[in-house]
């Protein structure tokens, strides 16, 4: 059990090493930014009026309307278009002087024609010389659609007796609209699983470090064996993912971030840092130096942040059994209030303990390879087939 | 104490040890000397635990490398040729990670640690960082750090390498106070350091002993016990001869106007010089050294 003195000792000068509590205090301020653009997100969401983070398309064409009505006029996208209301012919001057780049004429009779169920001819004038005139096109195109297919289905509505009285309409408030909701429990439980890939370079550092600095001399002569030096390691790692998380769903939590059953989500993002610093120590092992370290980590993490997500997307599409492999789908269905039986924890557990005993074991295997730590280096091919004993050591 | 046995290590296709044996008694001191890359840091990180070797085994107080690493691990204080320090840590508690590691009591680590610090003469750069440290005082942490769980067996790795020479001295004055309590392994470059510190010397080379012996036996048994060199203005053909005649006289090398003689004793120097009729520049003896038994021995 020595590696609860490496543990102890990795956390204690990490602690103490004012670099590393400069970036643990970054990473907190960058949570922070992303709670300010977080809700301005939600808030753009949930009011028109809201902040857009989005580019606007606001006057992005002109269209001039001879609408007496204001029938047709009132269904154009305010957003696209912007709408001038004025007589035929000083529409056509506007035209003509490139004020505006398309007239719309509704028949000044259309109300009548509409109430007579006759048809009616709205004429479309465009500029031919705009770019921009097909964007008009469409849009007056699709708003005539619309127009027609409200105006049919009030003309059915009055047609059918028991439609006659209007329906009672209640409206439930559940809290939140349904982009809202997703947003606050996917975002929110990635937002909380994102310090499990802040500290690899913590890992890295710690692994790498004693190759290329080479006291991994000394710490392979000390009378230890390398899974405690390896477990030691991984577990100052976790501790400090483990306090960098507390402090996170603590500022969560006291920003206003609902967090269902937060002890329990808590440990389910603890337990998934176990696997996660598995497969970075892994390419710690491997690598000869901090360069190919962090390319190794590149293409981990990528894979790991695959195989977080995809499951929660599928669970999202058909609830299907099998997407609860990943604490993040755990996490989701916590936040959004489902009834969860014990068992199907035992689900994403079983699969955080496979994956850290696989992990955890090519890491000692590569560690105890003296090779692997002072080279020359066997490749990777060599390697595998080594470990799947199609090649013997050496030969 | 320490039995190698048939040790044999390649590095892809360079092979480092080549069925190496060596025998080192209970507290003996025995210095490896030998070229770059003869083998002698790869016999050290075997004896160490810290490679596997391909063949061949260690045996540490009767125990097998192969079965009871960690027992031997403790039995050994490894001094590596860099002292390879975590740089971040105070002198102090680098000390007390590695006694924790090493498994001392609790209790004794504070003074075991402040008893270090004082022989290494270190107490008043304790608290300050090992990123601060010149290379002599790495070195001095680097020794304590080796001996924090006092072993049996200290093997150091070129422990004076780079050092100043008043640094270089307090080093081999310490080890030599170590001397007989503890079972030592030197691993040098410098022949002067071997022949006054070692009670055995092992040269070696392309992983395999050259020559091993005290450093008295290995010296005599090269040119005898003194070289008497002599300087002439005119070297003349008859002479070697003459010199040959004498029954001290165990070998003669002649280079330029220089004689080289090999005695082994000084009783017929004096007839010797008077060999050379006058014709003398400048006359010298000398011992031999260790030096010349390292040259001699890659000579054959």
């Amino acid at each position: 059990m020595k590696f609860t003195t490496i543990t102890k000792w990795e956390l204690k000068e990490t602690l103490k090493s004012r670099k590393f509590l400069t970036i643990f205090i970054l990473q907190i301020s960058v949570l922070f930014l992303m709670l300010f653009v977080f809700n301005a997100f939600i808030t753009n969401i949930e009011s028109q009026e809201g902040i857009s983070i989005t580019p606007s398309l606001s006057g992005f064409a002109s269209l001039s309307v001879d609408d007496e009505g204001r029938l047709f006029s009132k269904y154009i996208n305010p957003e696209l278009i912007t709408v001038t209301h004025a007589s035929f012919d000083d529409s056509m001057k506007n035209l003509n002087s490139g004020k505006t780049m398309a007239v719309v004429l509704v028949p000044a009779d259309s109300l009548d024609k509409i109430r007579n169920i006759d048809t009616i001819e709205v004429k479309l004038y465009l500029d031919q010389a705009d770019p921009k005139r097909s964007v008009v096109r469409d849009e007056v195109n699709n708003t005539a659609k619309i127009l027609a297919i409200t105006l049919s289905n009030s003309w059915i509505d009055s047609l059918t007796p028991q439609n006659s009285t209007p329906a009672v309409v209640t409206e439930e408030n559940t809290g939140e609209s349904l982009p809202m909701q997703i947003v606050t429990k996917v975002m929110l439980a990635i937002l909380l699983f994102l310090p499990l890939f802040l500290f690899g370079n913590m890992i890295i550092d710690s692994v790498v470090g004693e190759k290329e600095r080479k006291t991994g001399e000394i710490l392979m002569a000390m009378p230890i064996n390398s899974s405690d030096i390896i477990i030691g390691k991984s577990m100052a790692v976790v501790g400090v993912i483990a306090l960098q998380v507390a402090i996170w769903m603590g500022i969560l939590l006291i920003t206003g971030f609902e967090i269902p059953n937060p002890l329990l989500v808590y440990l389910l993002v603890i337990i998934t840092a176990v696997p996660v610093i598995g497969v970075t120590v892994i390419i710690a092992a491997y690598s000869k130096n901090y360069k190919e370290a962090g390319i190794g980590l590149t293409f981990g993490y990528v894979a790991i942040v695959g195989i977080l997500m995809i499951p929660p997307l599928i669970y999202i599409t058909n609830k299907s059994l099998i997407s609860n492999i990943s604490p993040l789908t755990m996490v989701i269905r916590l936040f959004s209030g489902d009834v969860i039986p014990a068992w199907h924890f035992l689900i994403p557990l079983g699969f955080v303990i496979m994956v850290s005993a696989i992990t955890y074991w090519i890491s000692i295997k590569l560690f105890q390879r003296d090779d692997v730590v002072f080279g020359p280096r066997p490749g990777l091919i060599r390697l595998i087939l080594e470990f799947g004993g199609l090649k013997r050591r050496g030969g | 104490m320490i039995e190698i046995e048939s040790l044999s290590k390649s590095f892809g296709k360079i092979k480092a040890l080549d069925n190496l044996n060596l025998d080192i008694k209970r507290g003996e001191l025995l210095g490896i000397i030998g070229p770059n890359g003869a083998g002698k840091t790869t016999a050290i990180r075997i004896t160490c635990c810290i490679l596997k070797p391909d063949s061949g085994d260690v045996l540490v107080d009767g125990m097998s490398i192969h079965q009871e690493q960690i027992k031997i691990k403790s039995m050994i204080g490894y001094l590596p040729e860099e002292p390879n320090l975590y740089e971040r840590f105070k002198a102090r508690d680098l000390l007390s990670y590695f006694a924790e590691l090493y498994g001392v009591p609790k209790g004794e680590i504070d003074s075991r640690i402040e008893e270090l610090l004082e022989l290494v003469n270190m107490s008043h750069r304790a608290e300050d960082r090992i990123n601060t440290f010149s290379k002599g005082l790495r070195q001095r942490v680097g020794i304590a750090r080796a001996l924090v769980h006092d072993p049996q067996i200290l093997i150091f790795d070129e422990p004076t390498m780079g050092l100043d020479p008043a640094t270089a001295h307090n080093i081999r004055e310490f080890i030599r106070e170590l001397k007989g309590d503890k079972t030592i392994i030197l691993c040098t470059h410098y022949m002067d350091e071997a022949d006054s510190l070692c009670d055995r010397v092992a040269i070696l080379n392309q992983g395999r002993i050259m020559d091993m012996g005290t450093p008295q036996d290995l010296k005599s048994n090269i040119r005898g016990d003194l070289i008497l060199n002599i300087k002439v203005e005119n070297p003349g053909g008859d002479v070697v001869k003459a010199i040959e005649g004498f029954s001290t006289v165990e070998d003669v090398e002649v280079a330029d106007n220089q004689y080289t003689i090999s005695l082994k004793s000084k009783n017929d120097i004096k007839d010797i010089i008077n060999v050379f009729e006058g014709n003398i520049l400048s006359v010298n003896t000398k011992e031999p050294t260790l030096e010349d038994v390292f040259i001699n021995s890659f000579k054959q």
